[in-house]
């Protein structure tokens, strides 16, 4: 019998490649907004988690615009993964951009251009689109042709739903887009009553077996059910640099394909703002504030910062999230100290979160989740010895050591993951703290050692 | 039966009525509209099958009464304008009705539901777009 079996779609990228965040699922918080001790991937820093759930509630509310937080915080203490958890349980109708503060500067075009596109990437508007559709199953098709071979062709054309049928009178122009579209009796068609543009949805489940010799790539759908007539309304969701980027006439929309858009002339987004302004207030679209996050925001420099002030201020902003692991340090591009490496008067706008580092009971948690999530079967002596490694030198370093460990382990033919295994690993590839100790005990037989150079810039 | 089960038994009442209500008027509109489609037949019927100056017979409930075709046209050209506007009251009834289900249920309100809808110039010209 033709059971129509779905084939399976297996994501390769998903399956093989592993990212350092792929478990993070949402903030792990209940409803009334506490964080649980370990939740949707998330492990401790509860007070930082509780204070991106109040923001995320707040965003999905549309209650903030133009709002910046800066997440800061040690080196591996989880400030990539909050941000993770807001992009995850904002759900995927809010836009999320994502940007390192150093691509800024990688690409072709400036600096400040580059934030605006990234601004606007994450602001999204919702439209509707509304067509008169005539949708049906083919019972009949008949088409008389002239018998001079020239002239007018009439026809007819029975549709039928579930619950009605009737009979269509064709003129010369639909008899030839039906031929084109190669319409036959038992199709399940749609055409456009505004444009008569027909496209064909499938074939009919009744008629699943005319014929035993068909196409892979026939279709199969069912007889649609109520009125011919059919009023469709479909409700999308862009963001302002998508339609920026089809407005700039030399780009034209073929360069939302390629990836670069060039730079996008002023004039053509205020003319968009412009629109999507009198759309808003027709009632004919929503503006949907989204959420823009900025890693490792001490790599912008001075610019960029007066432009975010500027940015934030506008009616049409994101809210800002970035991320930083600095303390005090050099503003990029001058010669002052700052905390965080962000100027006091943007820092003045920002609602600080910070994370604290992990204690050994949530190192142990976590690591337990990555190996999970890496399918790697950990002993608990071996659990053990990772979470003192992970303690005393990086939980990253850790965390790389649990899927090498497991190569090893299968290596040997084992399934769980042994403390030898572990102790092989962790022979065979340095942390940064051993790394710099060999690098003292050898500096002399390295190239271009400057060990004269002994306060070196380390900005 | 004790006062909690009552409510229960009332707010699950109140739903069915909701939901009985939508059924109704979307099984109206697909009435309406296999009305509306036998008038464009007859109406094609008209254009196509008959000299101007024949009479035609018109079915009157469980009578046939032969009609000048002029007058039977512009009869069913009015029935047929009255349907259209019909259909469109009642499609603008149903969201409504809709929405009131949704929140009787505890669903979340459909996103973008009363926004109105962009002209066709407007869907053109961001086509490419809304295509993906």
């Amino acid at each position: 019998m033709a059971t129509t079996k779905v084939p399976e779609v297996r994501d390769i990228t998903r399956i093989e490649r592993i990212g350092a965040h792929s478990h993070i699922r949402g903030l792990g918080l209940d409803d009334a907004l506490e964080p649980r001790q370990v939740s949707q991937g998330m492990v401790g820093q509860l007070a930082s988690r509780r204070a991106a759930g109040v923001i995320l509630e707040m965003i999905k509310d549309g209650h903030i615009a133009g709002r910046a937080v800066l997440i800061a915080g040690q080196p591996g203490t989880g400030k990539t993964a909050i941000a993770m958890g807001i992009a995850q349980s904002l759900g995927p109708d809010t836009p999320f951009t994502a940007l390192a503060g150093s691509e800024i500067f990688s690409l072709e075009m400036s600096k400040t251009e580059a934030l605006s596109q990234a601004f606007r990437k994450a602001i999204g508007v919702r439209i509707k689109e509304e067509t008169e559709i005539i949708e049906g199953e083919v019972v009949e098709i008949q088409i008389d042709r002239p018998a001079t071979g020239t002239g007018a062709k009439v026809g007819k054309l029975t549709l039928k739903t579930t619950e009605m049928e009737t009979i269509y009178d064709l003129g010369n122009k639909m008899i030839d887009s039906l031929s084109k579209e190669k319409v036959q009796a038992g199709d399940v068609i749609t055409i456009d009553k505004a444009t008569g543009k027909i496209s064909k949805l499938g074939r009919s489940f009744t008629r699943a077996r005319d014929y035993d010799a068909m196409g892979a790539q026939t279709q199969f759908v069912q007889c649609p059910e109520g009125e011919l007539q059919k009023r469709k309304e479909v409700v999308h969701t862009v963001s302002l640099h998508e339609i920026d980027v089809i407005n700039s006439r030399t780009q034209g929309f073929l360069a939302l394909f390629s990836g670069d858009t060039g730079e996008i002339k002023s004039e053509v987004r205020e003319q968009i703002n412009a629109k999507v302004c009198e759309w808003r207030e027709e009632g004919k679209a929503e503006i949907i504030p989204g959420v823009l996050f900025i890693d490792e925001v001490h790599m912008l420099d001075m610019e960029c910062f007066s432009f975010l002030n500027r940015a934030l201020e506008s009616d049409l902003s994101p809210v800002l999230i970035m991320a930083t692991n600095r303390g005090i340090t050099r503003i990029r591009g001058t010669n002052y100290q700052s905390p965080h490496g962000i100027p006091i008067d943007l820092l003045d706008r920002l609602l600080i979160i910070a994370t604290s580092p992990y204690t050994e009971k949530e190192t142990r948690q976590i690591l337990k989740i990555r190996c999970e999530e890496e399918d790697v079967e950990l002993s608990e002596e071996a659990h053990t010895v990772l979470t003192r490694i992970g303690m005393e030198t990086s939980l990253r370093y850790a965390i790389q050591l649990i899927s090498t460990a497991g190569l090893v382990c299968r290596k040997r033919k084992g399934t769980e993951v042994q403390v030898e295994d572990i102790k092989r690993v962790y022979s065979l590839f340095l942390d940064e703290a051993r790394s710099s100790q060999y690098m003292k005990e050898y500096q002399d037989s390295f190239l271009f050692n400057e060990t004269q150079a002994a306060a070196m810039d380390t900005s | 039966m004790d006062a909690e089960s009552q409510r229960v038994l009332e707010y699950l009442t109140e739903v069915e009525e909701a939901a009985e209500d939508v059924l109704t008027t979307k099984q109206q509109i697909v009435d309406l509209d296999t009305k509306r489609n036998r008038n464009r037949e007859a109406l094609n019927a008209l254009k196509h099958e008959m000299s101007d100056s024949e009479k035609v017979k018109v079915c009157f409930g469980n009578m046939f009464i032969k009609f000048p075709k002029s007058k039977t046209r512009e009869m069913i050209q009015k029935d047929q304008e009255q349907l259209d506007k019909e259909i469109n009251d009642l499609r603008k009834g149903l969201k409504a009705k809709v929405n009131r289900l949704n929140e009787m249920q505890g669903k979340p309100q459909l996103r973008g539901y009363n926004l109105s809808p962009l002209s066709t110039d407007e869907v053109k010209a961001i086509n490419s777009l809304l295509k993906r």
